[in-house]
């Protein structure tokens, strides 16, 4: 408890941190910030050209199918292999002063996400020009599963950059974690097609749905593609995945953290 | 904890991993096994203090003898590996300076994050800004990009800001090498003002003076034990003593082949031995020594009582083994109840150090001693200016100063009224 408050006065640093992170990105480019819109706007319209011309997918509207679940994976994977750089990066601050060393995964982590927010402004853009269209009682549950995503990140993002810390070829390894964790996501294609394979396997499929970010991807789909609201169980598992690793990504971090400026 | 008590430290172990050869990533650590192995080397065995609310106290001893060690501990760097630390209140360091300061951002800017560091919230760094700005004299360039900063400015602001974050312990680890000696001078009286606040202090500094300045207690750490602790004016000399003959013993061979004469020898054999006698009020390698010290008037008429408005010379005479390049000459004044009068020596007047013939008499000039009622005694020393002492003798003479007048306090200020 006392570390939580500690962690909330040091929250003019988190929100500093979190401030270079994002006028850093693009600092020395001619459009700057404006690159934070460009780019998800670059990246729709080739999906688009892929998927509705050279290589059609059985689902209609697909680029915006993938779309609107990549934009939720990206930052989930960035907090993860981003995100176990952060305290490696910052490690003359760590081995020279004081502070709650929570403070650098919860800054990248918050930066990403802002990140995401800004992604996601141009992904109503898109859903409203288009004539896609939006179901405004289906978007009230957007910011909850925002939240539950965030502290998942976060209790990723913890993990990875205190183990990183110990052993440096985790910075590697990670990448391709994050590969293979998103082909075991419905990010590319939905639940129901895992659903139907694995109807003979009730065990395996058991196991599938453990995957914490499979249930927040399906919500994040839910509402913006399908413009339904998602359902409660497949909120309650995102919630109750998302709070317990946090929780031990922040028992871990604790307990890792007292070795930092020697490892480092 | 103990009520008024600002830190406690009870029995702290600190080892570190001393690897043969180290190696991180998983092919080194599993082909290489047998070359993960290392030794533990305990820097800390078993340190236990207590740091009254308030008070300053200055950790000393020699290079890698666990002082570091432990200012890093109550920093929360790093952790023990048994016993207790604990603190009372906010802990602002003077450790490392500019932490976090980004290049490309303005003074200003880095004031605010180097201020979030040390877990200050806007509003509080709002208030404090002005004040940060004045203190480090860079007004005019406080919005210029601190990558355009001479290191002097930088050491400035960055001193500033971590002076001003008002914090209940502040740690300080050899501060005063900031800026000049005008900005130097102006760091140690906000010091004291911090002290006179109520802010516990803890410095580690190799400069026995600042720590006598401003210290209430010296913690001499000897091989990750405290090996004395107590007044600075008696810890530090008992310190200075084992290091000159440390420092004595480890160049044995140029001692010797500098003390060609036999009879020099003598006199400082028995000069060692009166040491003792004297309660230990003199050390130093000996390489340089005060032979007689004379306090004179006007007319060269030696006495020990004199008025505050008379001319005052102290002479005095010293041989050396060698030539001395490097030498420095101070003076200390203190009054007869410890307090620290006034202290200068030749690299503060001339900023250099001074040559030294195989013999000669210094004489120390002073128009007149402008201090009230009392007795006075008088340090000197011979010593190199990184602190290194050849000859240090505590109480060398005693003035007793008479006053015309009957003013009150400490010193007697040449004054006039002019009434309207």
């Amino acid at each position: 408890m006392k570390a939580l408050k500690e962690l909330y006065d040091y929250r003019q640093m988190i929100f500093s941190l979190v401030n270079k992170e994002l006028r850093g990105r693009y600092k020395g480019s001619v459009l700057g910030f404006m690159w934070t819109f460009i780019n998800p706007l670059l990246q729709l319209l080739v999906y688009t050209l892929v998927f509705s011309v050279i290589m059609r997918a059985g689902i209609d509207k697909y680029y915006l199918f993938l779309f609107v679940a990549l934009v939720p994976w990206i930052f989930f994977s960035a907090s993860l292999t981003g995100g176990a750089n952060s305290v490696l990066a910052s490690q003359d601050m760590v081995k020279k002063i004081y502070f709650p060393r929570e403070v650098l995964p919860i800054a990248y982590v918050t930066s990403a996400f802002v990140n995401m927010l800004l992604t996601f402004i141009v992904v109503f853009a898109v859903l409203i020009f288009t004539g896609y269209g939006v179901n405004p009682a289906a978007l009230l549950y957007m910011p909850v599963i925002m939240i539950v995503e965030y502290f998942l990140a976060l209790g990723i993002a913890m993990l990875s950059s205190a183990l990183t810390v110990y052993f440096r070829d985790l910075q590697y390894i990670l990448g391709i974690i994050a590969m293979a964790w998103q082909f075991l996501t419905p990010v590319m294609y939905s639940q129901g097609m895992v659903e139907e394979q694995l109807q003979n396997h009730p065990a395996l499929l058991r196991i599938w749905n453990l995957n914490p970010t499979t249930p927040i991807i399906n919500a994040y789909r839910q509402i913006l593609y399908y413009k339904q609201i998602p359902d409660i169980s497949t909120l309650l598992a995102a919630v109750v995945l998302g709070i317990t690793v946090c929780i031990i990504g922040y028992v871990a971090f604790r307990r890792l953290q007292r070795g930092f400026a020697e490892e480092l | 904890m103990k009520d008024g008590n600002a830190i406690e430290v009870r029995d702290v172990n600190k080892k570190f991993k001393v690897y043969y050869d180290k190696g991180s990533q998983l092919k080194e650590k599993i082909l290489f096994r047998s070359r993960n192995r290392y030794e533990d080397r305990w820097v800390l065995r078993g340190i236990s203090f207590e740091v009254r609310k308030g008070e300053a106290i200055g950790l000393i001893g020699h290079n890698g003898c666990g002082k570091s060690t432990t200012l890093k501990l109550l920093t929360r760097i790093i952790y023990p590996d048994s016993g207790s630390i604990e603190m009372k209140g906010r802990v602002s360091s003077l450790i490392e300076l500019g932490a976090g300061f980004h290049p490309d951002m303005s003074g200003r800017e880095n004031i605010y994050t180097n201020a979030a560091i040390f877990g200050l919230t806007k509003k509080e760094i709002d208030r404090r800004v002005d004040s940060i700005i004045k203190f480090s004299e860079l007004e005019e360039f406080i919005d210029n990009p601190v990558r355009t900063y001479s290191s002097g400015m930088y050491m400035r602001l960055a001193f500033s800001v971590a002076i001003n974050v008002d914090a209940d312990i502040l740690l300080i680890d050899e501060i005063l090498a900031v800026g000049d000696v005008a900005f130097q001078a102006k760091c140690f009286n906000k010091l004291r003002e911090i002290k006179a606040k109520g802010t516990t202090i803890v410095i580690v500094s190799h400069s026995l003076s600042q720590i006598e300045q401003i210290c209430d207690r010296s913690i001499w750490i000897h091989e990750g034990r405290i090996r004395e602790e107590g007044k600075p004016r008696v810890v530090d000399p008992h310190y200075m003593e084992y290091m000159s003959e440390k420092t004595v013993l480890r160049a044995p061979e140029n001692a010797q082949t500098e003390e060609a004469e036999p009879e020099e020898d003598k006199p400082k054999d028995e000069t060692r031995t009166e040491n003792t006698d004297e309660q230990k009020k003199r050390w130093g390698s000996g390489e340089v020594r005060m032979q007689n010290v004379r306090v004179v008037d006007d007319s060269g008429v030696e006495k020990n009582k004199f008025f505050n408005t008379e001319h005052i010379s102290i002479l005095i005479d010293y041989k050396a083994d060698r030539k001395i390049t490097d030498a420095v000459v101070g003076i200390a004044i203190y009054r007869d109840d410890q307090t620290y009068i006034y202290g200068t020596n030749t690299l503060i007047d001339y900023a250099e150090p001074v040559t030294l013939e195989k013999s000669g008499t210094i004489c120390f000039d002073m128009r007149e001693l402008p201090l009230n009622v009392g007795t006075y005694t008088v340090d000197l020393a011979f010593h190199k200016p990184d602190g290194f002492n050849y000859d240090f003798w505590r109480e060398v003479c005693s003035i007793t100063v008479k006053n015309k007048l009957n003013e009150v306090g400490v010193v007697s200020i040449p004054h006039e009224w002019k009434i309207d």
